[in-house]
């Protein structure tokens, strides 16, 4: 019966469609208005790696083995989530042609950048399996562990809806949300175990990977894609119940505010 | 069930206030910083208690003089704005059209056909079947893959007319549209109007031309002031008006 509801659904509605259609052109726009390209998806990880490599292995010789699949599958999560939250403070005033002549649900243009993104970060992350399966010397390679990943990053993706969602309506009300975010990511940065030990960053900030959900996701895609160990599952929870509660919030900001956007930008 | 489902849009006591603060308290910071000052507001009611319904497939007419609140309401029953009491119920897809609908400048016009097309309740393979009507009929079949931003202000207004002619919402809310491109568009624009807008579809429509709502519209809202002084006849409605306009 549900099903057949839903089926009836995608049959007769557009939605889906228009989702699709708004993320491919999203997708374009970002990597295609530009002459590298979608190369240019791959040199930012890349350059980063270089970076990292140098400070973490070479100077202060961490010793963490295979370091550049340990960072480039840290770093591509980040980026992912990077993108999804601060390129999208702005989203309700820069696509309000879609919404300001019409009753289209908003939700929609949430949902299409993320998917571009998602479109992006599979390219990443198929360069990462390429690298770490045939490349890296000395790994583990992938097991069936690594079809963990899938919640796992279904489990950003929320994340990153979600604050997507709340900061894109608080900029409604205040503008410098967009200056505020760039420095609580910049932090956020490095109290992610993105460059470091594990081991060192939970001696270092005990409970920071409970407190900052990215870490949690980071450490649990490295457990099923680099070690071949199941997800820490108490972390995964915990990511599962941030999500909830920050779509939550999100759903509340959204009906509040967003749905004022278009008189107050 | 079948009684509800006649109706396009069912309005009931909805209203509208805007609150215009004086200072500008849209940072973080200022809101910090003025926490026990709270910015001067001011309320101006746009649209007072009132309430109205359209039903399917019928033309009806919006007037009254500048301030009046035609546009506000038109924003609230097309669902671009939130109300602040009561309900309305739209049945179907909506567009607000003045000069043009909602288009991308960083779009070429054949990704903004697409895209609005498609945010106006078609499926693609029906903007397929309806793309070389709509670069006909907006003149611009050599400049279909160039991004709109490059386009002159006439040439946008014409695709942003052609896209709304050929695809269309369920429920079309037509501000002033009659003042798009030069002459002979305009005779195209108003052949168009009458031969598919106003069969089968619903429309609301906005204009200061009392001869267009007249020829058109059965029935008519004559607003003053935020207040919705009549709700029906358009004869009536227009008399009202230009009555008030001595």
């Amino acid at each position: 019966m549900v099903i057949r509801i839903i089926k009836d659904w995608i049959r007769r509605s557009n939605k889906l469609e228009r989702i699709w259609l708004l993320a491919k052109i999203e997708f374009k726009l970002r990597y295609y208005e530009n002459r590298l390209g979608l190369l240019w998806a791959l040199i930012k990880p890349i350059s980063d790696i270089f970076i990292y490599y140098i400070a973490f292995q070479v100077i202060l010789k961490q010793g963490i083995p295979n370091f550049v699949s340990f960072l480039f599958i840290g770093l591509i999560l980040w980026n992912f989530f990077i993108e999804c939250t601060s390129g999208t403070v702005q989203i309700l005033s820069t696509k309000k042609y879609l919404y300001e002549y019409t009753n289209m649900n908003k939700i929609e243009i949430y949902l299409s950048t993320i998917l571009a993104n998602c479109i992006g970060f599979s390219f990443n992350l198929f360069f990462f399996i390429i690298y770490y399966q045939f490349v890296d010397k000395g790994t583990l390679g992938l097991s069936w562990t690594a079809l963990y990943f899938i919640p796992i990053f279904l489990n950003i993706v929320l994340i990153a809806l979600a604050f997507s969602i709340i900061l894109s309506n608080i900029y409604v009300l205040a503008k410098d949300i967009t200056q505020i975010w760039i420095v609580v990511t910049g932090i956020g940065f490095w109290v992610s175990p993105i460059v470091f030990r594990l081991d060192n960053f939970r001696a270092a900030l005990p409970g920071a990977d409970h407190i900052n959900p990215i870490a949690g996701i980071i450490i649990n895609s490295r457990n099923v894609l680099l070690y071949q160990k199941p997800p820490e599952w108490n972390l995964f929870i915990f990511d599962v119940i941030y999500a909830v509660i920050l779509i939550l919030i999100g759903a509340f900001l959204l009906n509040k505010v967003g749905s004022r956007a278009s008189e107050k930008l | 069930m079948s009684a509800e489902n006649n109706f396009a849009i069912v309005a009931r006591n909805i209203s509208k206030t805007f609150q215009i603060t004086e200072d500008s308290h849209n940072t973080v910071k200022h809101r910090l910083f003025n926490l026990f000052n709270p910015p001067r507001a001011k309320k101006i009611p746009a649209l007072k208690n009132m309430s109205l319904d359209v039903m399917k497939g019928e033309s009806i007419g919006l007037i009254g003089r500048n301030g009046s609140g035609k546009s506000t309401l038109t924003k609230l029953l097309a669902g671009v704005y939130k109300t602040d009491t009561g309900s309305i119920d739209i049945n179907g897809s909506t567009m607000l059209m003045n000069l043009g609908v909602g288009m991308s400048h960083e779009l070429t016009a054949r990704e903004n056909i697409y895209v609005s097309g498609s945010v106006l309740g078609l499926k693609i393979k029906e903007i397929d079947a309806i793309f070389d009507e709509i670069v006909d009929f907006a003149e611009l079949r050599d400049f279909i893959d160039t991004k709109i931003k490059f386009f002159s202000s006439g040439m946008v207004a014409r695709l942003g007319f052609s896209i709304a002619v050929n695809a269309g919402a369920d429920i079309m809310f037509l501000d002033e549209i009659f003042a798009v491109g030069d002459m002979k568009f305009q005779e195209k624009a108003v052949q168009v109007f009458e031969s598919s807008w106003i069969k089968g579809k619903t429309v609301v429509l906005v204009s200061h031309t009392m001869d267009i709502i007249q020829k058109y519209c059965k029935r008519s809202a004559y607003l003053k002031k935020g207040e919705l002084v009549y709700f029906g006849d358009t004869n009536k409605a227009v008399e009202l008006y230009l009555k008030d306009n001595e």
